[in-house]
């Protein structure tokens, strides 16, 4: 990690433009998908007495959609403020996770540079630049994570999060249900895509398998967003046993 | 009429979603920042990412429509062997199309 200073782009012929650059371009079809959702929360958020100016405040300083709509669902005149905090932590607990796996890319940077990048950690910004450090890691370039290509999709998330859900809010009665077009199929397929650029063969892929069944079991039985951490919790649980067991062969 | 009212107490809950959300993103990054981490932990870590996203995305799979689970499996041969944008769009069309014809 010594040339991290010398070479900060790890790769030849890289530019901050260019890394940038190629963050915008993989957050495009991301952002497909995110816009109807965004035009969703914005009107339900209206329909539950939240004002044009409180919803991108809202989106804007919390920016993490599943936390956003269970605490418009649960919104009442005045809001319960421990009830709404709750449930914004547990909702968002995957985030624990997500910042554990990052945290080995981004411990090289200045501390104050590493928690501006946290600040906007969501699924998508996470996946892409998780996806995008490994592959670069696989190609051989020692620094792998690229804090330009990381910032450059979360600036076009965070964007277009604020923007679309502030421009719900206005039109809200207009906007119907996003499910009825096929929208909410934008989600699994950027995941999938994402998977399928982890995937190591079957044998590596097991605990994903215990995770989809424990969440979806979780998500079928249990009421509420429970079925993610159960999901990511079982599968993690199966990779530390497993890789016990590689151990010892 | 757009409504721009700002309610304190709407900010004060919204401040406090804030903070939840932020804590829960620096959290495990401050508990494992200084950490050197064994090959079993690292290994453990690596197995994060996709159990995390499999588990956000599971709902899906188990849909009582049909027409959401066959989008599903073309979407899921898509990502298989396309790019981002056109698994995307197929997946999109795919639900819109089959929700139109199928219910």
């Amino acid at each position: 990690m010594s040339n991290v200073e010398a070479t900060p782009l790890g790769e030849a012929g890289t530019t901050v433009q260019s890394e940038a650059w190629r963050g915008v371009v993989a957050s495009f079809p991301v952002l497909l998908g995110v816009i109807p959702f965004a035009l969703v929360l914005g009107a339900q958020a209206a329909q539950k007495g939240l004002s044009v100016a409180e919803v991108p405040l809202m989106t804007g300083l919390n920016f993490a959609g599943g936390s956003e709509f269970a605490a418009v669902k649960l919104w009442s005149s005045p809001p319960h403020l421990v009830l709404i905090a709750t449930m914004t932590f547990l909702v968002n607990s995957r985030h624990l996770l997500m910042g554990a796996a990052l945290s080995p890319y981004i411990k090289h940077l200045p501390k104050r540079r590493a928690c501006v990048a946290l600040f906007f950690m969501c699924d998508e910004s996470w996946a892409l630049g998780m996806a995008d450090a490994r592959r670069r890691g696989a190609a051989g370039i020692a620094a792998c994570f690229s804090l330009p290509y990381y910032l450059a999709v979360c600036a076009g998330m965070y964007s277009t999060w604020v923007v679309f859900t502030a421009l719900g809010a206005a039109i809200g009665p207009v906007i119907g249900d996003a499910e009825v077009y096929g929208f909410d199929l934008a989600f699994p397929a950027v995941f999938l895509v994402l998977l399928k650029g982890m995937w190591h063969g079957a044998r590596a892929a097991r605990p994903w398998l215990v995770s989809l069944v424990v969440a979806a079991l979780t998500y079928l039985v249990v009421p509420g967003g429970w079925y993610v951490a159960a999901g990511a919790v079982s599968g993690i649980v199966a990779a530390f046993l497993w890789a016990g067991k590689g151990e010892q062969q | 009429m757009i409504d721009t009212a700002i309610d304190l107490r709407n900010v004060v809950a919204i401040l406090l979603m804030a903070s939840a959300t932020y804590l829960t993103r620096t959290l495990g990054y401050v508990a494992l920042r200084n950490r050197k981490l064994s090959p079993r932990a690292m290994a453990v870590l690596e197995s994060v990412p996709g159990c995390v996203l499999i588990s956000v995305i599971a709902p899906a799979f188990v849909s009582g429509r049909p027409a959401d689970l066959i989008a599903l499996a073309l979407t899921v041969a898509a990502a298989t062997c396309l790019p981002m944008l056109p698994t995307v769009i197929i997946g999109v069309t795919a639900a819109g199309l089959l929700r139109q014809v199928l219910n």
